[in-house]
């Protein structure tokens, strides 16, 4: 994708690739140009260049039949506040062919969500669990969500991502999720990209991610490298040691670094959320 | 039984999972012929991607651990003696391998350890 958002940004190089029956984290810092993907993917901005093809049709020349298809919640989602939640699901639901009533009814009692209730009423939580549930209740190919759980307190993260669960087990919807909430994203997704200052600098499967990840406490590092087994992302100096973040990383490459004279003194793995600090340390600053 | 499972930690999460429930049956807490949660509701009970559950189950199945009927589920299977201590060892092993590396990591020496597992477990072996 080569689109333009508003002037001054930018989206360039941008290749997503996103496999059905995949629960793709979208990660990226606040304004790395995440919600601009997901309005460029569901026809909301054209781009100027490259092309965007969802559930193998053409966007924008076959976005009907993709919307009929996704379940979209936006990051600032609106529906009429006047109406009652049995009203805004009968309206939700006119819209789709497919809408399950009876699931939408089981998931408004699983949700303890009074139908009576107008939606001006409702918490912030109860809004984005009726939110969950008129996107699920679809039964949608693909489900994108933008910042799905921001502002939500654990327990209603929690209900909203059960219910995501329990709806992605019973058939094989994509689901595409971006976030800045890097935990959550880790108990449940098998593929990750990121996005920084309207660049993709990752894709790959989770368990890639994070295995091939490390931070490396050295003694004496070479100050100067030619070439490296790994990739390196970052290097720093802190009070007792250097400490080298690298991706791709296996146990022999230790032997690198001794023929280098350098000592390995601890190889820590990273989790999702250091993964992707140190991830973008690495993209924005060159490190040769 | 699945409080534990830590997303950040290296082990992959299907690991984490049926390590829980080769060491829960290993020890009898859970007995053969206990029919195992489905994917479903495992995957939005502990909120894992239903993907991790079904590896899960697949490897505990192929260990001979669990055995899934056509339509019924899947069941803990019964265990002989010798794999269910092979299986606990395991687990120890585990566990004590990486106690070990957390200590070497702050330089403490097996005399410090073994002081302080005397001391926590009161002289009980």
């Amino acid at each position: 994708m080569l689109p333009t958002g508003a002037p001054g940004f930018e989206l360039r190089d941008v290749s997503l690739k996103v496999r059905q029956g995949a629960i793709y984290g979208f990660l990226g810092p606040n304004g790395a140009g995440k919600t601009t993907t997901i309005q460029l993917l569901l026809g909301l901005l054209r781009p100027q260049g490259g092309s965007i093809s969802v559930l193998g049709r053409q966007v924008p020349l076959e976005l009907p039949r993709i919307l009929g298809a996704t379940g979209y919640i936006p990051e600032r989602p609106h529906l009429y506040p006047f109406l009652t939640v049995a009203q805004a699901i009968r309206f939700h639901g006119a819209f789709y062919r497919g809408f399950d009533w009876a699931y939408a009814e089981e998931l408004r009692r699983g949700f303890d969500l009074r139908g009576e209730a107008k939606l001006a009423r409702l918490s912030k939580g109860e809004m984005g669990k009726l939110h969950v549930l008129l996107v699920l209740a679809q039964r949608p190919e693909l489900l994108v969500l933008d910042e799905p759980t921001d502002g939500l307190d654990p327990v209603v993260r929690r209900d909203g991502l059960s219910a995501l669960l329990d709806f992605c087990s019973q058939g094989a919807a994509t689901v595409f999720i971006s976030s800045h909430l890097v935990h959550e994203l880790e108990r449940i997704c098998d593929w990750i990209g990121v996005l920084d200052r309207g660049r993709l600098v990752a894709e790959l499967p989770m368990h890639a991610f994070k295995n091939g990840i490390k931070r490396i406490r050295l003694d004496h590092a070479p100050s100067l490298i030619g070439d490296t087994p790994f990739l390196l992302v970052s290097r720093q100096q802190s009070a007792l040691d250097q400490v080298w973040v690298v991706r791709g990383w296996q146990p022999t490459m230790v032997q690198w670094f001794q023929g280098a004279g350098a000592k390995v003194k601890e190889i820590v793995d990273l989790d999702l959320e250091e993964g992707f600090v140190e991830l973008l340390r690495g993209a924005r600053t060159p490190t040769s | 039984m699945f409080r534990h499972i830590d997303p950040r930690s290296p082990i992959p999460l299907y690991v984490q999972i049926a390590n829980r429930l080769r060491v829960a049956v290993a020890t009898g807490e859970v007995v053969p012929a206990t029919p195992l949660p489905s994917v479903r509701q495992l995957a939005a009970e502990i909120r894992v991607n239903p993907a991790t559950v079904v590896q899960a189950y697949r490897e505990l199945e192929r260990d001979g651990i669990v055995e899934s009927r056509q339509g019924a589920g899947t069941f803990v299977r019964e265990l002989a003696e010798p794999k269910r201590a092979s299986e606990r060892q395991r687990e120890a092993r585990r566990l004590v391998r990486a106690l070990v590396a957390q200590a070497s990591g702050l330089a403490l020496t097996r005399e410090d350890l073994e002081h302080a597992w005397k001391n926590e477990t009161g002289g009980r072996s």
